[in-house]
């Protein structure tokens, strides 16, 4: 039997956090949720979650910054990241690749995107 | 050449040896370089901005094949500021029909520049904010849709359903808008990732499903090699598939029919719209891919939009190399199409970069 996977969505929008959380809870998913950068790579330290889903507009640090700092840290360096934004970013995919994020995902979203873009990065676990 | 000498935009003409032959007081202002010492040499020998030299004697040495170039370049005016000066360059004839040399004119476009991306962001932080809630809206409309929050009535089912269909319609809005907002952008289709078909196809139609049955239109999507690959910029593509969608849509008859197909066409994806409609008179046929041209028809004049639909999807097909054909004539429907590379294995390099070439 395999272990319950987590998501851990860093996101300033209580509502995404809602809506997302409720799509990969029915999914199966334990959902971590933190509203900013800060809270958020310190949630990463201690939950270690599958897969991070992480906001780019935020307050304080942004999605970008924090995905440096995510990747710079050795206990968080090896969590996948997926950027998760709801605004245009020039060529996103490429610079979201070039700094370390494993994929690149649009808001709003179909849910049934989402459950395999998580299935598909989040390590499944013996 | 006094009247030259005067205006404001800036000129430099090079005679068909190579050797610069005018040079207004606009263009030594922008180059950085004086006439006196100018005339009589190549371009690529002036001393001045660098930058844009470098620009400019490249699209000369493309007029070795193509008859006019334009950018906009970015200069340093000094530490702090960024000039941007657009250059727009062309073979001038002689009264023989030979070549006589290059012209070049240039502008300075920093002001309209810099209200562009103020608008620009502007848009982008409306698109924003417009889509976190309606991410909220389509989501749980979305999960009640499937039964996935329980079961629901044939009543409640009717209304979710109609909740995620108008959800659809205002995303669909929403990304018109940031068209608006990228109409120069050097941006479109450049942002590459290697997805499927089936990913480019899914839900395609759903913006124009309500629209269409309203009007009693059939409108169908048949899909071939869904697994199949290719190297895009998916959500452009999906936007300029959706902007010939919507048109078929909007000039189709009352009661009529939309075909949509994604199919195979030997090593290409060819992405084809049919409608039975009003269809577009050949002398429209390129004039409809310019930005806000709208075939000046009064019967047509009700259909409204922004004249923005088909400029911005043939900018994002042209991204990958491509073109977006058009076979119509007036009363006998319209057929859109265009043609991308699939990416085979072993191939998926010279795939990639093929489609940043143009093609024939």
């Amino acid at each position: 039997m395999t272990t319950q996977r987590t998501v851990l969505i860093i996101e300033d929008e209580k509502l995404i956090i809602v809506s997302t959380q409720m799509v990969l809870e029915a999914a199966g998913f334990r959902v971590e949720s933190a509203t900013n950068g800060e809270d958020g790579i310190a949630k990463a330290k201690t939950q270690s979650p599958d897969l991070v889903l992480l906001d780019i507009m935020m307050p304080g640090i942004d999605g970008w910054e924090t995905l440096t700092r995510l990747k710079k840290e050795t206990a968080t360096a090896n969590i996948p990241v997926v950027i998760f934004t709801a605004r245009e970013h020039s060529r996103g995919h490429q610079k979201s690749a070039e700094m370390g994020a494993v994929d690149y995902f649009r808001k709003p979203f179909e849910p049934d995107e989402l459950i395999d873009l998580v299935e598909k990065h989040a390590a499944v676990k013996a | 050449m006094g009247q030259i000498t005067d205006i404001m935009d800036g000129v430099v003409f090079v005679d068909r040896g190579g050797a610069i032959a005018m040079l207004n007081a606009a263009a030594e202002d922008l180059l950085g370089a004086k006439a006196f010492c100018s005339i009589g040499q190549p371009l690529s020998a002036l001393p001045g901005r660098a930058d844009l030299l470098a620009a400019i004697v490249a699209d000369h040495a493309r007029m070795a094949q193509e008859r006019e170039a334009s950018r906009t370049v970015e200069v340093h005016a000094d530490a702090h500021d960024l000039l941007y000066i657009r250059c727009d360059t062309r073979v001038v004839n002689d009264h023989l029909g030979q070549p006589a040399g290059v012209l070049t004119v240039l502008r300075d476009v920093t002001a309209s520049f810099k209200s562009d991306q103020l608008r620009n962001q502007y848009l982008s932080i409306v698109a924003h904010e417009l889509r976190t809630p309606l991410t909220g809206i389509k989501t749980f409309a979305t999960m009640m849709t499937k039964g996935r929050l329980g079961p629901l009535g044939e009543r409640q089912q009717a209304a979710c359903e109609s909740i995620r269909e108008q959800a659809i319609r205002l995303e669909h809005q929403i990304d018109k808008l940031i068209n608006l907002g990228n109409l120069e952008s050097a941006d479109y289709g450049q942002d590459r990732e290697v997805c499927t078909v089936a990913s480019l196809a899914n839900g395609l139609l759903e913006p124009f499903e309500q629209p269409a049955r309203g009007r009693h239109i059939e409108l169908t999507l048949a899909v071939e090699g869904g697994d199949e690959k290719l190297d895009a910029d998916r959500s452009g593509l999906r936007r300029a598939c959706q902007a010939l969608v919507e048109n078929a849509v909007k000039f189709a008859r009352d009661g009529g029919r939309v075909a949509v197909a994604i199919e195979r066409s030997g090593d290409d994806l060819r992405f084809r719209v049919r409608d039975d409609g009003i269809g577009v008179d050949p002398r429209y046929h390129r004039r409809i891919f310019e930005k806000f041209f709208q075939v000046e028809d009064p019967l047509t004049r009700h259909h409204g939009g922004a004249g923005l639909g088909l400029f911005v999807a043939q900018g994002i097909v042209e991204a990958h190399g491509s073109r977006i054909e058009v076979s119509s004539q007036l009363g006998h429907g319209a057929d859109f199409s265009f043609n991308l590379p699939l990416q085979r294995q072993g191939r998926a390099a010279a795939a990639a970069s093929a489609a940043t070439e143009q093609r024939a």
